[in-house]
């Protein structure tokens, strides 16, 4: 009986795996930018943004840690199932500074009456 | 039968095959240890863990039988202080890291996931094997770390004192666990990939069994969890071998922030722990009441919820450590958002149970009782949940009392259920059925006698890891350690009666049971490759009401209710025509 | 149940190529999964100290090396380049291409380590260093003139090496994994087919890397605006 599962059988021809190649310009793009915002990132904190400093370069860091996944990691290339890994990765560690900030942001109040 | 079934029999598909006596199986197709030691068989690779975690039971075990020692006298005279610490630390490290998080994922789990969606074989076959290398190498860690010596922290390994002051094993001790996290993790991370990625044709996510769903909960909280208490652990030994570390209250650390990093991980862990069990229930209850399971989606459901609500609880775990009020409130209500999806779980087992035609095999009977225990103790949590009683109740005998009464009540209770439940399908061979059923009720009888008065001496105020206490309470030590003989001779029992029916156990046919689960349709013990032709799945799992498995296909006839002899040899009046007509003959 | 011509790189207990490149790309993703889970307890703890001793955390950052850094960051990121130019070369065949990739990727791989030891054997010179006793030097004497608390001052060196030490681990872990490729090419194991082999580490490599973009905001920017301390 014809096996449902089985796309293209077992013999894979080498010329299906080059047409999904990626393309060296548009991976040297995403490379400039994830490089241009780190010497952002760096230039900027040196100016001394002062309470805003953090906020601004976890963000940068945070743009860059999209371009890598993306582009680099092949996250764009579908499978919903690895998407979900990696944003349930990053809820769950959300999970864990929330958490934790609900106690260290609240340590020292005192209670309320 | 209240289902019209508008075709005339069960869809067209060979029949299983027969076990021949000298039909190769994955036991006997190789010879030699060293096939076992280099196997990629999963079915091997979950005889290799059963044979482990069965050693460190009974080490867990041996630590457990000097603690109730030392506590029959209320002045102590069996240990010293220091050593009875090193004996309650011993018998919670090894009992919760080398048994109950291994156990059902690495035997069962291994054994019989790929079976149950249908595969040849896990996703991963090498890297479960390294799995169980890892597990051996981190329990060897382990092992020696409390052979010689010990280690007097507690399980939990709070600093400054485990950092600082501690003069016993630590760090041997947290490599030993830090390592055997890796076999946690790969474990998991195996389950989960082999069920998103092979499944056979027809097993969507509907029609797995509830086992399959446990089970990849269970690895979903083993793979965001584990890596926590790994970095904890790491951070521990670092501190304890440099001097300095980030725990280290003298330059501005926080002691605490162990406790929550500790706690992230070891809360959910015993959600790894209970919900490996809890799926064991689902089959097990389904098919000795020869009914679906009541709710399917409710039940599948509610074990995703408690994985996902599992990781926002820890701190309860803290409440008296020294976090803020507002955290503990937080915490508290959510640590109440759990119960929901275990309650869930345990109405609907019952629902199954109602107008079901119920019978007690071994397996039934350990599952009705984790029914009980696992009740008793998931409500005594909630008194522990409540921040204003766990002020009296923390780090008292309630709390041991409870997480005992849900993790050896429940888990174990469950982890035994299910070795009797697919012992005949491992081994091929059926064990004393009047035995087993003894072991169960022992069982389930020294256990009440063990923890109930543990309860009561908690609520009073004996502490826990207290080597003396007041002499009112010595009469319920000296019942909860008589309970604890009568425990331990109920798990005695089995270790003979399962051993001897390796040799001298009835040959078990391909379905005992009379399960529709896709592992009964393969011969008892499975050939290497499992299926010789690929499963197609027609129908969701528990079909029992109108008699067809995952297939399909017609079920032998059920076990009865009053047999004293194994299930294999029965001569009945032929069943009428239809689905439930038996398409194999039963050996007997 | 085979076919009669199965490609020699189609491993027996999966269907087909394409449930086994798919199992082994979630495989290694939902590995990540778990280095994320690693790190992100580290910086959950660095966090809930920052929030706490957000002074003496800045002071201490001012005098981490911050030209080693942007360098490193550098490399890290070329070398992520390189190895995703690598999938490229298994994929299209060219044997040749994916030896120099991999064995750029390694290169700079192994500078960042270099880069590294450099920058520790300046911070050891410098007594840039947690324990009570090794303690010292500039970081100590400015502190205490500024009337900055040495000992969170230490706090913050014991999270810079250890963040950077287990990141380092990682990387050279990563090493092997890149030498094995340059191996299992060097033995004809990647033919097209098989590219997956090559992403797989290339996974593994770009979250090294990612984890890196944010720790070095976090370690040596947190005080790169302090006009006082080093700074350097």
């Amino acid at each position: 009986m014809a096996d449902p599962h089985t796309n293209h059988g077992a013999t894979d021809h080498g010329h299906d795996y080059a047409k999904e190649a990626d393309s060296p310009g548009g991976l040297f793009m995403v490379y400039v930018v994830v490089l241009g915002l780190a010497l952002a990132n760096v230039g900027l904190s040196s100016m001394g943004l002062g309470r805003y400093g953090l906020v601004v370069q976890l963000g940068i860091a945070t743009v860059q840690a999209f371009f890598v996944s993306y582009y680099f990691m092949h996250l764009r290339q579908g499978d919903k199932i690895v998407l979900l890994t990696a944003l349930a990765s990053i809820f769950w560690v959300g999970i864990l500074f929330v958490l934790f900030l609900s106690d260290y942001m609240t340590r020292h109040m005192v209670m309320g009456w | 039968m209240s289902i019209a079934v508008p075709h005339g029999g069960p869809v067209a598909a060979p029949p299983p095959p027969e076990p021949t006596p000298a039909e190769p199986n994955y036991l006997n197709h190789s010879y030699g240890i060293w096939s076992w030691l280099t196997t990629v068989d999963h079915k091997r690779i979950g005889i290799l863990y059963l044979v482990s975690i069965s050693v460190f039971f009974v080490v867990g075990g041996l630590a457990a039988g000097l603690v109730r020692l030392n506590l029959l006298s209320y002045n102590s005279a069996l240990l010293t202080e220091d050593a009875y610490n090193r004996a309650f630390t011993a018998h919670g490290v090894v009992m919760l890291f080398f048994f109950l998080i291994p156990a059902v994922p690495g035997v069962l789990g291994n054994f019989f996931i790929p079976m149950m969606v249908g595969a040849k074989d896990m996703a991963f076959p090498k890297l479960n094997l390294a799995s169980w290398y890892v597990f051996m190498a981190g329990a060897a860690f382990g092992v020696w770390a409390i052979l010689t010596g010990g280690i007097d922290t507690g399980w939990t390994l709070y600093p400054p004192y485990s950092s600082r002051s501690s003069q016993s094993n630590v760090v041997p001790g947290v490599i030993g666990v830090f390592i055997s996290g890796f076999s946690s993790i790969m474990t998991g991370l195996n389950i989960m990939v082999t069920v998103h990625k092979m499944r056979c044709p027809g097993m969507t996510w509907g029609r797995m069994p509830l086992f399959v769903w446990s089970l990849y909960a269970t690895s979903l909280i083993q793979l965001l969890g584990t890596p926590v208490v790994a970095i904890t652990v790491l951070l521990l030994g670092v501190e304890r071998v440099a001097g300095i570390g980030i725990f280290d209250p003298s330059i501005g650390g926080d002691p605490l922030l162990f406790q929550h990093l500790f706690w992230f991980y070891s809360h959910p862990a015993v959600y790894i722990m209970i919900l490996p069990g809890m799926g064991v229930v689902s089959e097990i209850i389904t098919c000795f009441s020869r009914k679906n399971i009541f709710g399917y989606h409710a039940v599948a459901w509610s074990s995703m919820g408690i994985a996902v609500v599992g990781f926002l609880l820890w701190a309860h775990h803290m409440f008296v450590a020294g976090i803020s009020f507002y955290a503990a409130m937080l915490f508290s209500f959510l640590s109440m958002l759990v119960a929901v999806p275990s309650a869930i779980k345990v109405f609907n087992w019952t629902g199954t149970l109602y107008r079901g035609s119920i019978t007690f095999q071994a397996p039934m009977l350990f599952t009705l009782g984790f029914l009980v225990l696992f009740t008793i103790g998931g409500l005594t949590g909630l008194f522990l949940a409540t921040l204003g009683t766990d002020i009296h109740l923390h780090d008292t005998y309630f709390v041991v009392a409870h997480f005992h009464f849900v993790m050896v009540g429940g888990m174990v209770l469950a982890y035994m259920a299910g070795i009797h439940f697919w012992w005949p399908k491992m081994t091929g061979r059926m064990y004393s059925d009047w035995w087993s059923r003894v072991a169960a009720s022992i069982i389930i009888v020294g256990f009440f006698l063990t923890f109930i008065p543990q309860f009561i001496i908690g609520y009073h105020g004996m502490p826990r890891r207290y080597p003396n206490y007041p002499a009112e309470f010595q009469v319920y030590n000296v019942m909860s350690t008589a309970g604890a003989s009568i425990l331990g001779l109920g798990y005695l029992l089995p270790a003979f009666y399962l051993t001897l029916s390796l040799f001298y156990g009835k040959k078990a046919p391909a379905n005992p049971w009379s399960a529709t689960g896709l592992e009964w349709q393969t011969p008892s013990p499975p050939t290497v490759h499992n299926f010789d032709h690929k499963p197609v799945v027609v129908c969701g799992p528990y079909e029992y009401a109108i008699g067809v498995d995952q297939m399909g296909r017609g079920l032998p006839e059920p076990p009865g209710p009053g047999e004293a002899q194994d299930p294999a040899s029965r001569s009945g009046p032929t069943p009428p025509p239809g689905p439930q007509q038996k398409e194999t003959e039963v050996v007997g | 149940m085979s076919a009669s011509h199965h490609s020699p790189v189609l491993k027996h207990h999966f269907e087909d190529l394409g449930q086994q490149h798919a199992s082994e790309r979630l495989g290694m993703w939902m590995f990540l999964a778990t280095e994320i889970l690693f790190f992100g307890g580290l910086f959950g703890a660095y966090t809930c100290y920052r929030l706490w001793y957000p002074t003496e955390f800045e002071y201490a950052s001012s005098y981490m090396n911050v030209k080693f850094a942007t360098i490193n960051t550098v490399m890290l990121i070329t070398s992520s380049l390189t190895m995703t130019l690598a999938i490229r070369s298994a994929r299209i065949g060219d044997r040749a291409g994916l030896y120099r990739n991999l064995l750029i990727t390694f290169a700079l791989g192994t500078a960042f380590m270099v880069l590294k030891g450099f920058e520790y054997a300046h911070d050891f010179h410098e007594h840039i260093l947690p324990g009570a006793a090794s303690f010292g030097g500039q970081i100590k004497s400015n502190a205490e003139a500024q009337g900055i608390d040495t000992g969170k001052v230490r706090l913050f060196l014991c999270f810079y090496y250890i963040m950077t030490g287990i990141h380092g681990v990682h990387i050279i872990v990563g090493l092997g994994c890149i030498l094995w490729l340059v191996q299992q090419t060097y033995a004809n194991k990647i033919p097209p087919e098989n590219y997956s082999t090559v992403e797989v580490v290339s996974l593994y490599w770009h979250l090294v890397d990612a984890i890196w973009l944010f720790l070095m905001p976090l370690l040596y920017l947190a005080g790169a605006g302090l006009k006082t301390g080093g700074g350097h």
